[in-house]
């Protein structure tokens, strides 16, 4: 590990200098506030605070984890209906207070962690996510009705005694603990842990073929979030002093996405001003215009996810993306963090592979071993399937038939980010990266399941292997470490996913026409780096590629692909001067 | 057009008070009720009931020389809404009473700050009963009241069996557990019981359940409005006529269903056939003030206008709008208003009139018995 | 026996109000969550032709014609910005159900309104008495299944829509006019969600937010269905039928969300749901 006991480079600290005097300035507000609020700003505000605690939660997982979420209503629902059935059903004294907390946090926890499992898994898609998020809070508010005088149906309960705070108390309580959510919030988001979760958003099959296991990621993230929002619930049930099924809703649930919309999804702060700012205008006019009152939040919200999808605090935001980009961690280069292969078996080993789709096949009978060190290069005209045969190295899901081993290991049954983990790393056609987080984070997004990442500071260092910074010198990328991925050039962000890939110290790299489009000097660049990691490092490389010329100048072995079958495996000369190859590529060479 | 309709509905509310204005400073009642979600149907009326009110009392002079006027806040007919409204009531615009029907839910929300703020409030909605606060008063039926006319009336008629469906939400299964054990203690015989989602659209099993059971008669208690109307569609669709006793439909509902609603038994303090002086003159007067915009008087509606003219009598014999002497005087003014004499005299509950009526072929509603001062029962034996 | 009509014309019920969320699912990808406000809209163009005193069938060509009209509107104004965005989509559709309710209650008020029954009274079929309308929307059920089999099979146009579904690409290079076909699309499914909501009138309340009770259930019903009408027709005849039974032998409580959590259960088993069929 580098030594972490460096001093902060200046705009982090302004930045967390920035983030500490709001802090501050908010706990004031929340302490002083009961002298100058009247009890009707203090109760409305009470509650709205609370929500706005939700808001959080759900801007978290829908504005940067890109999760679409009506469910967050049903844990926070599930928090307070735990809190008032143990108040009302068993007693109030400070133990059970105390054990309502608990249970207010662990039980939706719990159901969180259910439904994350039940809805994140391999293949999963974002709307089955949304789909789950619609039907919790339907099932609990299901329960609640059913409930009988357990839960006090569709009245809700009432006439339990919670914490005897009064409400300046609870307006303080509620405030200071919307306050500390915020912050510890705003602190993850911007750690490098917290980058995850926008890289998760931007590409998640990139995150998976980092190692990253992103569906873990996804279902701790809601156990946790229903926890949060449990406390919330928690917090209402003691602060109202009353819980009703609409609590639970998926109304509810819709409201609160509303309410992050417009506040500005991606931003915490946004959502929280969302949250109480529509909460105490609503106190203050739905009684006069009830109907045009929706009506108008209606019309803004559709207005606002057309034209302003990132809410009213975009423009703040543009602002800090711009100021964050300036931040450029220093590069470390660092001993391999990944132990040496001991096994004696061949790098990867494939067996008589077949994939097909219904009645056609795709791949038949390949069989293919690779030894570390050699530089691999796949052959052969569109359509022979080499862009399959790479996915059957690197999902152990997509073969129909045969055998993949890596290192003596099958992978059947196992997921790209297990696979990754055994020491494949995989380039794709089109540069997969993070659209939006800078070259640095990039990189570190690829060194976290080697180097796990602080889930509350951005580290000023960024150590990654040798042959990974000598190869962002050599694109120029190491001068670009700030630099928004977006502003990259077609060709610096073929380099930066191979620095990506390179850093995870990778046994075997597979590379998917990695000079398609780039310039004859970048194309040459990539030649010489590919040489070097597999010569000098050791690193076994499969290469699919088109230009037979640069094939030939760099290739150990050249493999040729006609029709999904295997048709020629040998050295350079021997397949450059086969006249099987020729044919193929003067005859059927692009369909 | 309804658009101009509803603002003028509204800002005429708000200004019905200060039009009269007397000397002194107004005395303000707070209605929170549900102008948007379940009760906005009802609603309405309710408010044009208390707008009544308010101008014939400051009309004939206000209340200790001071005159009414209206509070009216949405509750959205649930709990987060009521908590809102009651707050802008209580805190903001510091009302000396609350005066409202509301979901139980809403009323609920609303009574941990009625407590903290010390505000009397009269409750004017049927519901499940067994609500007790020294704050809360009650001046419309509870179970207790309701069925047993309609379910006497239903023995009188040789039905033995009954079937009961309800939604499931605490006042549906509220009145059928009452219903249910009323029935046994008569002599008469459950054969099913069951219960839809409160915002379930489809019957179909239910009713299948209902046809094989050989019921002699079907009881319904489901939440008003939307499901009380789906449910009729459905059962007269599948032929179903047996005697069918409605504890939540109201005379305007029924008489919108036209025929699929011929037949229904219906059980309620307030029928606008009501043959009184009374009611003549106050509906006389509903239709005077509002014309065209006249909502139907109803079950909801009136026990709300009657609650002004009570919360009146008590600030009259307390001679002060101070709560706890006029919770004290509440328990003993009577008014004799649209239903009768009105004295919430039992447990902070009132004893009712209770008439039984049956949907004709038009839509009216014929009253087919009247049972008088039928008691609340024990609701709230600490108060 | 009453079971079986029940599982039947059930599962009718929600195949004719799943149609047009399916057909814009199907062909644009996007969920139209103001579904629900369409299916109001139909129910109250019910409404406006029984205050015109005219013949209520009339309603349904009116209903498809209002359906289809906002439709244009809608995919044009707020749906086609959003085709690359179908989270947002989601939540545009959302917001838009929400204003169209509010629209509908200042138009019309709040109250339950209603409208005559399209066929009263009940058939005695095979031993056991049935409502009429319940084996009408059986009926047209299956002709609107088999009328839409054919427009997709047998038509220029559903040969365009399945070759915008299959590769839209590929489809504009050849010459289709992808937006066009796009727009048309949305049309038919709102209108056919309008046709819904005058069929739904004789059996539910006409209210503004009558629609939001359907909206879930063929939410799922569509995600198990996938693309193809005959999937959807598979699920509906499933899931309703495992409502009616669960409702029948278990508690109509549960059988209320039997469809949502049936479905969530299919799909977490087979991702891609009945489609594959």
């Amino acid at each position: 590990m580098p030594d972490l006991t460096l001093t902060n480079t200046v705009p982090q600290s302004r930045r967390v200098k920035l983030l500490a005097i709001l802090a501050v300035a908010a706990v004031a507000l929340v302490i002083v506030g009961p002298l100058f609020l009247d009890r009707f700003a203090l109760n409305v505000l009470t509650r709205s605070m609370i929500f706005a605690i939700l808001a959080i939660t759900v801007d978290l997982l829908w504005g940067y984890t890109g999760i679409l979420t009506f469910g967050q209503a049903a844990f926070f629902g599930a928090g307070a209906y735990v809190t008032a059935m143990l108040l009302t059903h068993v007693g109030s004294n400070p133990a059970l207070l105390a054990l309502g907390l608990v249970l207010s946090i662990v039980v939706p926890m719990l159901i969180g962690g259910a439904v994350g499992w039940l809805t994140f898994y391999p293949g999963s898609s974002d709307f089955y996510a949304t789909i789950i998020s619609l039907v919790v809070p339907i099932v609990i508010t299901q329960l609640i009705y059913s409930g009988g005088t357990w839960t006090g149906s569709s009245s809700g309960l009432v006439g339990y005694w919670g914490i005897n705070l009064g409400l300046d108390g609870y307006f303080r309580l509620a405030g200071l603990s919307l306050v500390a959510i915020a912050v510890a919030a705003l602190v993850f988001v911007r750690s490098d842990a917290g980058r995850i979760l926008t890289a998760i958003r931007n590409n998640e099959m990139r995150c998976a073929y980092l190692g990253i296991n992103t569906n873990r990621i996804k279902i701790l993230l809601t156990a946790i979030l229903g926890g949060v929002a449990g406390f919330a619930g928690y917090l209402y049930a003691n602060a109202s002093g009353v819980v009703a099924p609409e609590n639970a809703g998926f109304i509810f649930g819709t409201e609160l996405v509303v309410w992050t919309a417009l506040g500005g999804r991606g931003t915490i702060v946004g959502p929280v001003v969302g949250a109480i700012g529509i909460g105490y205008l609503s106190a203050q006019l739905s009684g006069d215009l009830p109907f045009l009152w929706q009506l108008l939040i209606g019309t803004l919200f559709v207005v606002m996810i057309i034209f302003l999808p990132n809410g009213l605090a975009a423009l703040a935001t543009g602002f800090r993306e711009r100021a964050r980009a300036g931040t450029a961690p220093r590069l470390v280069a660092e001993a391999p963090a990944r132990p040496h292969r001991e096994s004696d078996a061949p790098l990867l080993d494939i067996r008589n592979l077949e994939k097909s789709y219904g009645s056609q096949k795709v791949l038949e009978d390949i069989t293919l071993s690779v030894q570390p060190g050699e530089l691999v290069s796949l052959v052969g005209p569109n359509g022979a399937g080499k862009t399959t045969l790479m996915r059957c190295m690197t999902d152990g899901a997509a073969a129909s038939g045969g055998i993949v081993r890596i290192n003596g290991e099958s992978i059947a049954g196992m997921v790209p980010n297990q696979i990754v983990a055994r020491g494949i790393g995989r380039k794709f056609q089109v540069a997969s990266v993070f659209e939006s987080l800078t070259v640095a984070e990039c990189l570190r997004m690829a060194r976290t399941t080697l180097d796990a990442p602080s889930i509350v500071k951005t580290s000023d260092v960024l150590g990654l292997p040798q042959t990974a910074i000598d190869i962002l010198r050599l694109s120029g990328l190491d001068q670009m470490l700030g630099t928004s991925v977006s502003l990259l050039s077609h060709g610096q962000k073929q380099s930066l996913e191979l620095v990506m890939v390179v850093s995870l110290e990778p046994e075997l790299i597979l590379l998917d026409e990695p000079t398609a489009g780039l310039t004859k000097t970048e194309r040459t660049t990539i030649g010489e780096v590919l040489k070097t990691l597999t010569a000098e490092c050791g690193i076994a490389a499969i290469l699919v590629e088109h230009d037979l010329d640069f094939v030939r100048d760099i290739s150990s072995r050249i493999v040729v692909l006609h029709q999904g079958r295997l048709v020629l495996d040998g050295t350079v000369e021997d397949v450059v001067n086969d006249d099987i190859v020729k044919k193929i590529y003067s005859g059927g060479g692009h369909e | 057009m309804k658009i101009p309709k509803i603002i003028s509905l509204v800002t005429g509310v708000m200004l019905a008070g200060t039009a009269m204005a007397q000397d002194g400073e107004p005395i303000k009642i707070g209605v929170p009720v549900g102008l948007s979600g379940a009760n906005s149907v009802v609603a309405p009326s309710v408010v044009q009931a208390a707008e009544l009110a308010v101008d014939e009392i400051n009309a004939a002079g206000g209340v200790l020389g001071r005159p009414l006027e209206l509070v009216i806040a949405d509750d959205g007919s649930g709990a987060v809404g009521a908590q809102k409204a009651f707050d802008s009531l209580v805190y903001r615009d510091e009302v000396d009473v609350l005066i409202s029907m509301e979901t139980s839910a809403a009323r609920n929300a609303g009574m941990p700050i009625v407590t903290r703020g010390q505000v009397p409030y009269i409750y004017t909605s049927f519901y499940e009963g067994k609500a007790c606060s020294p704050y809360l008063f009650v001046n419309a039926w509870v179970p207790e009241q309701q069925v047993p006319p309609v379910v006497d009336y239903l023995m009188s008629e040789e039905s033995k069996t009954y079937f009961l469906v309800g939604s499931d939400y605490a006042f549906g299964r509220g009145m059928l557990e009452f219903a249910r054990n009323y029935i046994e203690a008569t002599g008469g015989e459950v054969v099913g019981e069951e219960y839809l989602p409160m915002d379930g659209t489809d019957w179909t099993s239910i009713i299948s359940q209902l046809k094989s059971s050989g019921a002699d008669a079907l009881i319904t208690s489901t939440a008003g409005g939307a499901p009380n109307v789906t449910l009729t569609k459905q059962l007269r669709g599948a032929g179903v006529d047996l005697p069918y006793a409605n504890l939540a439909v109201d005379e305007g509902t029924a008489k919108n269903m036209g025929a699929d609603a011929k037949d229904i038994l219906i059980s309620a303090s307030y029928i606008t056939g009501i043959d009184s002086e009374e009611n003549r003159a106050f509906l006389a007067a509903m239709a005077e003030k509002f014309g065209d915009e006249l909502r139907t008087p109803n079950d909801l509606s009136v026990p709300q206008y009657e609650a002004v003219y009570l919360y009146k009598a008590a600030v009259e014999k307390a001679g002060t709008t101070d709560t706890r002497a006029v919770l004290d005087a509440l328990k003993d003014v009577s008014f004799a208003g649209p239903r009768g004499v009105i004295s919430m005299s039992k447990q902070h509950h009132a004893p009712l009139t209770m008439y039984l009526g049956k949907v004709m072929a038009d839509g009216s509603v014929e009253v087919v018995d009247a049972f008088e001062a039928v008691d609340p029962g024990n609701q709230c034996p600490n108060l | 026996m009453t079971l079986i009509l029940d599982m039947l014309t059930s599962a009718a019920i929600l195949f004719i109000v799943a149609t047009g969320l399916l057909t814009i699912f199907g062909v644009l990808k996007i969920i139209n969550f103001a579904h629900g406000a369409w299916l109001t809209v139909g129910a109250y163009c019910a409404v406006a032709t029984a205050h015109m005193g005219l013949n209520p069938w009339l309603a349904l060509p009116l209903a498809f014609a209002a359906g289809a009209v906002l439709g244009l509107l809608t995919e044009r104004f707020i749906v086609r910005p959003l085709y690359s965005r179908p989270l947002d989509a989601i939540l545009a559709t959302w917001g838009l159900g929400i204003v169209i309710g509010q629209l509908i209650t200042l138009w019309f008020g709040r109250d339950v309104q209603f409208t005559a029954n399209l066929i009263p009274g009940t058939v005695d079929l095979l031993g056991t008495t049935y409502s009429a309308y319940r084996l009408f929307a059986l009926v047209a059920a299956i002709a609107l299944g088999l009328g839409f089999s054919y427009l997709m099979e047998g038509t220029r146009l559903g040969l365009s829509a399945r070759a915008v579904i299959m590769n839209e690409t590929l489809a504009r290079a050849l010459g289709l006019d992808t937006a066009k076909i796009r727009t048309v699309t949305f049309m038919i499914g709102t209108g056919l969600a309008g046709l819904a909501g005058v069929l739904l009138t004789p059996l539910t309340s006409t209210d503004p937010t009558m629609g939001v009770a359907w909206l879930v259930g063929s939410f799922m019903l569509v995600m198990v269905a996938g693309q193809s009408f005959g999937a959807l027709a598979l699920a509906c005849l499933l899931l309703g039928g495992a409502q009616v039974i669960v409702s029948t032998y278990v508690s109509p409580i549960l059988g209320g969300i039997t469809v949502a959590v049936l479905a969530a259960i299919i799909l977490r088993i087979s991702p891609k749901g009945f489609s594959r069929a």
